[in-house]
């Protein structure tokens, strides 16, 4: 009886082992990424924080280069957003007040551009506008997930 | 329910806390207390409640007026904050009585320029009271104070008015050298300055070795149990130092004042409703005329009730000036006077500071090299 009870449980670890095993073999990459693959991952996503960041503080020659104008009143995003406070990104989507309507990230972006800073509104598909949302996000990364809050 | 859960907001709405400590829907009431029972009261938190012990010096009740954070741009790019402007100036000759003087506490222009100072200087022509200047960094930074200074004189000032001691101080020009290893043009020098949450400009906010002399000798004569008002452009304590929210040397500018019993410190260049207590320091943060700076992610004195979320769609929204009361009781009241009507919040999810437990933020990157 007492070996029963020890095949038993050998036999549950040893399935146990090749489950676990098997997941982890259909979860893994066929090739890893190389150091050098993620550090040029890393690059292309830090490039875009950084034009956004630029875009976000308003500055001019970087507007000049992506054809956009985010402002004509002389206010930049930064100006009501330093560190991009107050952007709660982790929130969107959402109803958002002043659009009136269920509303994602980028049409938060949008209606700034448009009220507060008299500018240009972008394609949200448009390289500023992922730009801009690189560097929001980016600079509240690590903040806490609570979509839908107002 | 006792005293202290009341304050603690227990049970209470945002207006009944408020009334509570002495804040009403405008006015913040700065009670005035003798030494030992303000440092008795605050370390039990009843401050706000049982500041019963005013002494009187037969001083007499006046009023004056504060406008500060104008950020003017030349009109021909932007209108919008000289029209707030003009309604501030506009609000204080209205005053009835009028009020003795009017402080302007800095960042009159945004970008330093002499297009931008005259239009301040010449908008404020028309305020036909005493007026007195305390520079910002946006004033200063693009020609170092030359406009400005020929224009508003220099500072530090003092002056005794009605039995206190009023002090300005200069907490703007006293910043590190970024811009001469870097070559920098004095408009480059000037954009970071102008960035608040800028990495290059570094922690710029200061009073300095020679000024901290001067207010030490400035207030040698004075009664330490007489009034003492102090105006700077920047919080004269540590609130949130990545956006100078501080002077960098608080610690001796509070161990200069330590000893005095009746301090107001009266600030602007966090544009929102503040208020904290440092030893026996009372602060108050103004609000600009030209925007509204959100809370900081940490920071927010827990004295604060903060002020409502601004509507950004409403450039008139949570911006105004101030209105201060000298009382007979030697007590300062100030009224803040936004252009809405609600100004403390109800709970604060409406002031931003609610979500500010959600938000981890990182300084920029594009300004580094």
């Amino acid at each position: 009886m007492k070996k029963g009870w020890m095949r038993l449980a050998v036999s549950l670890c040893i399935c146990l082992g090749i489950g676990l095993f098997g997941a982890a073999a259909v979860k893994a990459h066929k090739v890893k990424h190389t150091p050098e693959q993620l550090k040029a991952f890393e690059d292309v996503f830090m490039e875009q924080v950084r034009i956004g960041d630029l875009l976000f503080h308003g500055d001019a020659a970087t507007e000049q280069k992506m054809g956009t104008k985010l402002s004509r009143t002389g206010m930049a995003c930064a100006m009501c957003h330093p560190f991009a406070v107050d952007t709660h990104p982790y929130e969107f989507p959402k109803f958002q007040e002043q659009i009136n309507k269920f509303s994602t990230l980028r049409d938060m972006i949008n209606w700034c551009i448009e009220k507060p800073n008299e500018g240009e509104t972008l394609d949200p598909d448009s390289d500023a506008m992922k730009a801009l949302e690189a560097y929001i996000l980016w600079s509240n990364r690590g903040s806490k997930l609570d979509p839908g809050r107002h | 329910m006792d005293k202290q859960d009341r304050i603690k907001g227990k049970d209470m709405d945002a207006e009944e806390r408020a009334a509570a400590m002495g804040i009403t829907r405008r006015t913040f009431i700065h009670r005035s207390l003798v030494a030992g029972a303000a440092i008795g009261a605050v370390s039990q938190g009843l401050f706000p409640i049982i500041s019963t012990l005013d002494v009187a010096y037969g001083a007499q009740e006046f009023r004056f007026a504060w406008i500060s954070d104008t950020h003017l741009y030349p009109r021909t790019l932007n209108t919008r904050f000289v029209e707030k402007a003009e309604r501030a100036i506009n609000d204080v000759k209205a005053m009835k009585p009028a009020p003795d003087f009017l402080i302007f506490g800095g960042d009159l222009a945004q970008l330093g320029d002499p297009v931008e100072l005259q239009l301040g200087a010449e908008l404020l022509k028309s305020l036909t009271i005493k007026k007195y200047f305390i520079p910002g960094e946006h004033d200063w930074y693009l020609d170092m104070g030359a406009m400005w200074m020929k224009l508003f004189g220099k500072q530090p000032w003092s002056f005794d008015h009605k039995g206190v001691r009023f002090i300005g101080l200069d907490t703007i020009s006293r910043g590190p050298d970024y811009w001469s290893a870097k070559k920098m043009t004095p408009q480059e020098r000037m954009g970071h300055m102008a960035t608040l949450d800028g990495s290059v400009a570094g922690p710029w906010a200061g009073v300095g070795a020679d000024q901290l002399e001067w207010l030490e000798k400035t207030l040698s004569n004075w009664p330490k149990d007489k009034p003492v008002i102090i105006f700077s452009h920047n919080p004269l304590y540590e609130y949130y130092p990545p956006w100078n929210f501080w002077v960098r040397d608080w610690r001796d500018v509070q161990r200069i004042l330590e000893p005095f019993a009746k301090v107001t410190s009266i600030h602007g260049h966090t544009h929102q409703v503040l208020y904290n207590e440092i030893g026996r320091m009372r602060s108050i943060g103004m609000l600009a005329t030209s925007w509204n700076w959100p809370y900081p992610p940490e920071g927010v004195p827990a004295l604060t009730v903060p002020m409502v979320r601004v509507d950004p769609g409403d450039h008139f929204d949570g911006v105004g000036w101030g209105k201060l009361t000298m009382t007979a009781a030697e007590r300062v009241n100030h009224e803040y006077m936004m252009w809405r009507k609600d100004i403390f919040t109800q709970t604060q999810v409406d002031s931003g500071t609610g979500d500010n437990v959600n938000q981890i933020l990182s300084p920029r990157i594009a300004d580094r090299p």
